[in-house]
């Protein structure tokens, strides 16, 4: 069992921060080029993302658009106190949360788009573990879905999830332990044994 | 299968590493700790893998179908629109701008009225030049032409001399109408000793003095 630890992962990390840095100091400046190449990068996390939150596609974009309409006008006022990524994710979850209320309703459970989307392109095996873990955040609040999804999805730390979702330390790494505990005790009996009896296999 | 917090104390440090060593953020003495206890417990290490498939699947990409292209051109669409809105602004000061100047104007234009309208109606003490016409109520008021040569200290010498001022004049034929400085200077002596003068052309009374 290897015992070393690897810093790829933070390394890759902070030479994306830091390049994301240089790109919102030139959208700053006023860059369109700039902003489309941030725009694009983040994309599919923040599509990702918002998907906890709802599943309507249209106010997914909308909330998109308004994050990236933020960031072009308040680029200038950031002060590097984060990641460019916390930055990013916290205007996203403001204007998910904002778009939620406008369309007068908390978040989407809407699934039947679930079993619509690209099953001829999507593998089985992701299939299936789209459906696992899609039965398993049903059981969450949007509220400890959001975490799961800033700590598992996107590798945020707590203090980072505490300033995307302007929360205490401590509410989120509650959520987060209840949130974990719900899927413990849940996910095994959706299907999540078999498939990890599969993964056991050699 | 049921999790309670009143695991063994291992298990529940355990428990709590698992998503920073999953992140690859967790110090190496913790990762290290974790491998070591994972190898020696069968839940830990189930719950582990649960936890690796759990971050295996919120890594996959999103299922909502949304393209970015044309969210890219909605969203350059909306700043194109910014820009404009950003521009316009000069031109509403410039708006405003008119608009102070034309009220400016307009008060400028009621207070020139309102002293017009004061000074047309104030008649009292009207400015008078010496080349006006002499005032008709001037008693023993006589027109005197002096000859051309008269030097001025010789006018006013024979002025002085005569007990008379300059009320008026000259005129456009150089004529200057003169009056007695006091009340008791009769006007008809003074009118012989000019024409007696000399120097003095023409001295005449004003006609319509009685």
């Amino acid at each position: 069992m290897s015992q070393q630890h690897s810093p790829t992962m933070k390394e890759a990390a902070a030479s994306s921060d830091a390049a994301d840095r240089a790109l919102l100091q030139r959208v700053a400046g006023g860059d369109r080029t700039a902003l489309e190449i941030l725009y694009r990068s983040y994309h599919g996390t923040l599509c990702r993302f918002l998907s906890r939150l709802t599943r309507r596609p249209d106010i997914i974009e909308e909330v998109i658009n308004d994050c990236f309409w933020i960031a072009w006008q308040k680029a200038g006022g950031f002060h590097g106190d984060s990641r460019v990524s916390t930055w990013i994710m916290g205007i996203a979850y403001r204007c998910g949360l904002k778009a939620l209320r406008q369309h007068g309703s908390g978040p989407v459970e809407d699934h039947t788009l679930m079993g619509d989307r690209g099953p001829s392109h999507d593998p089985e095996e992701d299939r299936e573990m789209r459906d696992w873990l899609r039965k398993g955040l049903d059981l969450l609040s949007s509220d400890q879905r959001i975490v799961i999804e800033l700590v598992y999805g996107n590798g945020h730390s707590l203090d980072e999830v505490a300033a995307i979702m302007q929360r205490p330390v401590g509410t989120v790494k509650a959520r987060l332990f209840h949130a974990r505990v719900k899927l413990r005790n849940l996910l095994p009996a959706l299907g999540g044994e078999a498939a990890a009896r599969k993964e056991r296999v050699p | 299968m049921t999790f309670t917090i009143d695991s063994a104390p291992d298990c529940a440090r355990a428990w709590e590493a698992m998503p920073w060593v999953l992140q690859d953020n967790a110090p190496a003495a913790q990762k290290e700790w974790l491998m070591a206890h994972l190898a020696r417990c069968e839940s830990c290490s189930a719950e582990f893998a649960q936890q690796t498939r759990l971050r295996a699947a919120m890594s996959l990409p999103s299922d909502v179908p949304l393209d970015v292209d044309s969210g890219m051109a909605r969203l350059l669409t909306r700043l194109d629109t910014l820009d404009s809105e950003t521009i316009a602004p000069p031109a509403r000061r410039a708006n405003w701008v008119f608009k102070a100047l034309a009220a400016a104007v307009l008060i400028q234009a009621l207070g020139i009225g309102a002293l017009g309208t004061r000074l047309l109606s104030d008649r009292s003490a009207p400015y008078q030049t010496l080349s006006t016409p002499a005032p008709a109520a001037i008693a023993g008021a006589i027109r005197v032409v002096p000859d051309p040569g008269m030097k001025l200290v010789d006018w006013n010498k024979l002025l002085h001399s005569l007990g008379l001022k300059v009320v008026s004049g000259p005129n456009a034929v150089g004529a200057y109408t003169v009056a007695p400085a006091e009340a008791a200077i009769r006007s008809e002596q003074s009118l012989q000793q000019l024409r007696a003068s000399a120097g003095i052309r023409l001295a005449e009374p004003v006609d319509n003095v009685p």
